[in-house]
């Protein structure tokens, strides 16, 4: 924050002092909008969020495992974006207690939080993005923040090893071993259904029985598009929930509860297989 | 943006600026900073931990904080306030009439409710060590079911409706709308600016005070036998250890944050400083004075596999042997480090 005032008192001086030495206009770097929409999907299905219970299977695994979705969602932070002639674009981290500009919260269900709009962008050809999935140490360090991180306003987060939880992935599952619990104060635990929360963000040297389950991802778009005045692309990308669950080999009648950072691993460790651009527009007319 | 406050270092900026901008600009109004409450860094103290930066503290912060702290509001059924358990006589530990803490309903916790104090030195906090930065302590008080049984968001909207919260986020903040990052930021301006560093062993390292004889050669012991894992001016490593209380454990300790069995039943070396008033002492509060520490450290560990090797001689538990004398000397040093000021200033009562 300290830095930001500085800068925030500065610039009106400099451009003072500019403006009387030139009189002349400052031309502003030409630049455009992208966006990202997050496409959730098992496969090539669309996802239907079924109630916690439901045994309506609305999918399976290769492995037999037949399942469906109560709830789906993750944090990117760090959007950055690339492109073949040195194009660089680096979305603005900027955190305090009333927000956290720069963490996006995309929960399945919530379309608005699907579609993520990158502002000022440089005008350019791109074709590369990348972003991070968690929040990381640098953003949990900073304390209690706002927007959405924070945790008595729908922030994913974990009170006792304190960190925000990457991703979750909750629903039921035929096999899953999850016996029915009451856990009082009328929470309880349905039988059948299965609860992934992927967190874990510490590093720690010399000990390796930490684990940091943030992961940033490099997305290719597999062509290229351009940014500009009236240029505003978009990138379609793809979350697939099936290659996750079938890349961990997941067994539901062993693994149903998962809320801890060991046992996140072998989820976290399948997201560079689960994201990837499926197509890019030039025009943000349709997804 | 990481940066560890330099509090002094800031300050001298703002004035620059501020001073900057007067000369520069005459139509400019700026507030004059808040300079009636700073938090100052004690001479032989480390480099604070804590985000100054996102969290300046001020006077109107640092009130809001003070209510909350002794607010039962926090708590489900209004009964539990942070102050329940962490008493200022007590050096901010629980009486010893409750060795682990007793949240609503009378509901027992399974540690003894640490002290507070150089909060803002720290870079993890609890038993377990299972939290990395000031902020988010009271959540886990707040959300435990043995402790204050409630939600964060029941409480931020409990504020919200009360009939004097709203203006003094306000008047602290600027805020119209109380968010739980708020909240949490002014309980730690409360609980960061309780900083212990007038005992009477800071005076004798400061040179403005002396230690007896008896003191002095339990100082002497201390750095010998016991600064292995309480040292520095914190009086603690920060490390997590196993000080052989149990062959078995139910409460993993460091084990349920590192999730590896070779931390089961270690926890934080906790800090010396006020130790004198926080009994029971351990983090299943086993026992009642110093004396019995010592005693355990003497001959009263028991073995098992992460028993940490301090107290070990090959395959026999050692532990830290110490004639009676050397015990009194010990405790006679340790109870230099209570800090009479600090209990009782009054910036931390409720009034």
């Amino acid at each position: 924050m300290k830095q930001l005032m500085l800068l925030a008192f500065a610039m009106p001086m400099l451009l003072t002092l500019l403006s009387c030495n030139e009189g002349g206009e400052l031309t502003p770097e030409e630049v455009g909008t992208f966006q990202i929409y997050f496409d959730n999907k098992v496969g090539t299905s669309d996802i239907t969020l079924e109630e916690a219970g439901s045994t309506s299977y609305d999918f399976e695994t290769t492995g037999g495992e037949k399942f469906n979705i109560s709830s789906l969602g993750y944090y990117v932070s760090k959007i950055s974006l690339s492109g073949p002639n040195g194009e660089i674009y680096q979305d603005e981290v900027l955190v305090n207690a009333s927000d956290a500009k720069g963490y996006y919260h995309v929960i399945e269900g919530t379309s608005v939080s699907q579609n993520i709009l990158l502002e000022n962008v440089p005008a350019g050809t791109y074709d590369q993005a990348t972003f991070t999935i968690g929040v990381a140490e640098e953003g949990v360090q900073e304390g209690a923040l706002g927007g959405v991180l924070d945790p008595a306003n729908g922030g994913w987060f974990w009170n006792w090893n304190a960190g925000y939880i990457a991703m979750i992935i909750e629903g039921n599952a035929l096999n899953s071993g999850q016996e029915y619990v009451d856990w009082g104060n009328g929470s309880e635990t349905l039988a059948k259904t299965f609860s992934f929360h992927i967190g874990g963000w510490k590093n720690v040297p010399d000990n390796e029985n930490f684990v940091n389950n943030v992961r940033t991802i490099t997305v290719d778009f597999g062509t290229t598009v351009s940014v500009g005045e009236g240029l505003s692309p978009l990138a379609h990308v793809v979350v697939d929930i099936l290659k996750m669950l079938e890349g961990a080999s997941v067994d539901f009648s062993t693994t149903y509860s998962v809320h801890s950072p060991k046992g996140g691993k072998v989820f976290a460790d399948q997201l560079d297989q689960v994201f990837s651009v499926h197509h890019v527009h030039q025009s943000t007319s349709g997804h | 943006m990481f940066i560890k406050a330099r509090v002094g270092i800031n300050k001298t900026k703002i004035f620059i600026i501020c001073g900057a901008i007067s000369l520069w600009s005459c139509q400019e109004s700026v507030r004059p900073e808040d300079t009636s409450l700073v938090f100052e860094r004690p001479p032989h103290f480390p480099e604070p931990t804590y985000t100054f930066d996102n969290n300046p503290i001020t006077q109107d912060g640092f009130d809001l904080g003070k209510k909350l702290f002794f607010d039962p509001l926090l708590s489900r059924d209004n009964s539990v306030s942070c102050n329940s358990c962490h008493q200022q006589a007590r050096a901010f530990a629980d009486s010893p009439l409750h060795p682990t803490s007793i949240g609503i309903e009378n509901k027992f916790g399974i540690r003894n409710a640490p002290a507070l104090g150089n909060l803002a030195f720290m870079d993890e906090f609890f038993w377990d060590g299972g939290v990395t930065h000031l902020d988010f302590v009271p959540i886990n008080a707040i959300e435990s079911d043995v402790e204050m049984g409630e939600t964060l968001e029941n409480v931020v909207a409990k504020l919200n409706d009360h009939k004097e919260y709203p203006h003094l986020f306000k008047k602290a903040f600027g805020v119209d709308e109380i968010t739980s990052p708020y909240m949490l930021h002014a309980l730690s301006q409360f609980t960061v600016m309780m900083v212990s560093a007038s005992s009477r062993y800071d005076k004798y390292v400061l040179r403005e005070g002396t230690l007896n004889e008896e003191e002095l050669k339990g100082l002497a012991l201390f750095e010998v036998k016991c600064s292995g894992c309480h040292s520095g001016e914190l009086f603690t490593d920060f490390s997590y250890r196993n000080n052989g209380l149990n062959t078995s454990f139910e409460d993993k300790g460091r084990a349920l944050i590192s999730e590896s069995n070779a931390d089961l039943g270690k926890f934080r070396v906790p800090t010396l400083r006020n130790v004198e008033l926080t009994a029971p002492y351990m983090h299943n509060a086993r026992f009642e004075t110093l004396e019995e520490v010592l005693d355990h450290y003497g001959g009263g560990m028991v073995d098992s596999p992460t028993l940490d090797p301090l107290f070990k001689d090959g395959q026999q538990v050692v532990g830290i042997p110490l004639t009676q004398i050397e015990k009194q000397q010990i405790i006679a040093f340790i109870r230099t480090l209570t800090d009479e000021a600090f209990i009782s200033d009054p910036k931390f009562m409720n009034q």
